[in-house]
């Protein structure tokens, strides 16, 4: 048995952490709320239910503040650069796991010390070289450095991940006469589908909620994801007046697919952030 | 990481010629591996080439120039560094770069294991560390414009401790206490995210230890001290170099904190990647990304310096379990 102090430390932690917990919640509810009301209400009571909830907020926010556009911009940019830098990713963390030499170790290393690099020391650079090749305020650039960014962490996380399946199966493939495209295609990728899918949805969030980058690279209104987007309507506000039942709105708009994801894949989320990097 | 057990197994004799390529011996298998490395590696290290690598180079190079982006480069060896560190701009972020790393470092780690500590005596323990997890997921400046509005003047934190009698509550978003306010919102967001890690390998922990622990009358914070901290070492140490990195990329969250971004944030409140974008993407001055990029290669150095360090030091003899 525990001794009594102990105990009575861990109930006092247990309150903490569920105190913790409840803010969270409370605060994401509240966040939800608010996005129900009207401004000058917000004002008059911070909390409060909405008197009649007031859904043309989200119309106003996807409409005038141009969060639709921005919605579809986050979509199309986060999920395309998944896609492209798993694609890119999953044979090469193949052929790394299963060939140990010593170049194999050493392109590993090469793509594990890119987890050491911040993204403000590539900003300048590949605005440059974006602006170059007149691939500045545009998608398809901003989806590109996303691949490049995506690559060590992805890399890294899939490499771990093939070396955990057992090489049997491709032996048997080979033996059958496949060859090694074959192999990779149609025994082990099947095989592999949790980790990638846990690959693609880690780097569709880290896409998600990217801000510096695409602060950087894009600025018209038809080009810029959801979190620029918010950025400046918040600026816009200092101007107009605040509106803080649309800019909740935008809030839940940024939220949502965050929240939904979690809720229905939520271990997969956690196990993909934490074995990742831990053992 | 994982060891070699899933090498395929060779013929005997074969494994001291693995190595040397056209030797024979080797199975259709191994002969197949070797073949398809580079077409599989190649996609993805010319992508990582031309969009990380490369960049990191032009970066580092870019710091010993005065540049503004449009006219010609001038070469200026490590003077850009030199003057970085004479702007007291520069070194207001830096102090803030290095605040957010080792403050905040110390206390997301201490409250991470206070949380782990009660966390794995508790029910609903898997519910209860979604919902402090879920925070990381989450943009920074949903929670910078949170606070803004939370913590306004005529605010419901103010309005909550007027209530309570509180007349002059703290101005929290003075320029002074900006900065404060951002490490407690960091603090806040990272630790459900730590502790999840932490506690991914304290559930690796075998229970007889703990069983054995308790038996010789251990209390939670002696099983804590002598059970899960040794075991779970490697992960924490990995933790610590994962929380440098992270913490220097922070940069939506200070940019929006308080809600303002009618230009930027109060210096007060820079961090060097803020200091990085507003020197190169300045709204009335002239870019300057000499500067900026040298201010990019130092936090990079600090970085790695940091990194080595811990990695030095947090270094222990792996237990076997």
């Amino acid at each position: 048995m525990p001794s009594r102090r102990g105990s009575a430390a861990v109930r006092i932690g247990t309150a903490v952490v569920w105190a913790v917990v409840a803010a969270n919640l409370l605060l994401l509810l509240w966040i939800f709320l608010t996005s129900l009301r009207s401004g000058p209400d917000i004002l008059k009571h911070n909390f409060g239910l909405p008197t009649l909830p007031r859904f043309g907020n989200y119309g106003t926010a996807l409409g005038q503040g141009g969060f639709a556009r921005a919605a579809l911009n986050s979509v199309l940019t986060a999920a395309g650069s998944s896609l492209v830098a798993i694609a890119l990713a999953a044979p090469c963390a193949y052929a790394l796991a299963r060939r140990r030499s010593r170049t194999s170790s050493a392109l590993t290393m090469t793509f594990a010390l890119g987890l050491g690099v911040p993204g403000q020391v590539l900003v300048v650079p590949l605005f440059v070289g974006l602006a170059k090749v007149d691939l500045t305020d545009s998608d398809l650039g901003l989806a590109l450095v996303y691949v490049g960014l995506a690559m060590p962490f992805t890399v890294f996380l899939l490499t771990g991940f093939f070396s955990s399946i057992p090489g049997v199966l491709e032996e048997a493939a080979v033996l059958d006469g496949a060859g090694p495209l074959r192999t990779f295609l149609q025994v082990v990728l099947p095989v592999a589908r949790g980790g990638l899918i846990t690959a693609f949805l880690l780097q569709f969030i880290t896409g998600w909620n990217e801000t510096l980058f695409a602060i950087v690279l894009t600025s018209s209104q038809s080009k810029v994801t959801l979190p620029v987007a918010l950025a400046s309507f918040v600026a816009a506000q200092q101007f107009n007046g605040l509106d803080y039942g649309t800019m909740f709105a935008g809030v839940c708009i940024i939220l949502a697919p965050m929240i939904a994801l979690f809720s229905w894949m939520g271990t997969r989320i956690i196990q993909g952030m934490t074995t990742g990097i831990g053992k | 990481m994982t060891t070699t057990i899933q090498h395929p197994p060779r013929a005997p004799g074969a494994g001291t010629q693995a190595r040397r390529p056209r030797r024979r011996g080797l199975g259709p298998h191994e002969r197949q591996q070797r073949r398809m490395f580079w077409p599989f590696t190649a996609p993805a290290l010319i992508a990582y080439a031309v969009l990380f690598l490369a960049p990191v180079g032009y970066a580092v190079w870019t710091s010993l120039y005065k540049w503004d982006g449009m006219g010609a480069m001038q070469w200026r060896g490590l003077k850009n560094y030199q003057v970085l560190f004479q702007d007291p701009v520069f070194r207001t972020s830096l102090v803030n770069t290095l605040e957010l790393m080792f403050v905040g470092g110390a206390i997301t780690f201490l409250i991470s294991f206070v949380l782990t500590l009660v966390l794995r005596e508790m029910k609903a323990r898997l519910f209860a560390r979604s919902v402090l997890f879920f925070p990381s997921l989450v943009n920074g400046m949903v929670f910078g414009i949170a606070a803004g509005f939370l913590f306004s003047p005529t605010g419901p934190v103010n309005q909550a401790l007027h209530l309570l009698g509180v007349t002059t509550p703290p101005k929290w978003l003075s320029t002074a206490d900006l900065f404060p306010m951002v490490l407690g919102t960091v603090i806040w967001t990272a630790t459900g995210y730590y502790t999840s890690i932490i506690m991914a390998a304290v559930d690796q922990i075998p229970d007889y230890l703990y069983e054995a622990a308790e038996l010789d009358g251990a209390s939670a914070f002696q099983r804590f001290r002598h059970v899960t901290l040794p075991c779970a070492w490697d992960v924490i140490s990995v933790c610590a170099v994962l929380w440098t990195v992270s913490s220097v990329k922070i940069f939506e969250l200070i940019l929006l904190f308080g809600g303002s971004t009618n230009s930027l944030p109060p210096v007060d409140s820079w961090n060097t990647a803020l200091y990085v974008y507003a020197e190169a993407f300045p709204r009335a001055t002239v870019p300057r990304l000499g500067m900026a990029t040298a201010a990019a290669v130092v936090t990079l150095l600090m970085v790695t310096l940091v990194t080595v360090v811990l990695r030095r030091v947090l270094r222990r003899d792996p237990i076997e379990y």
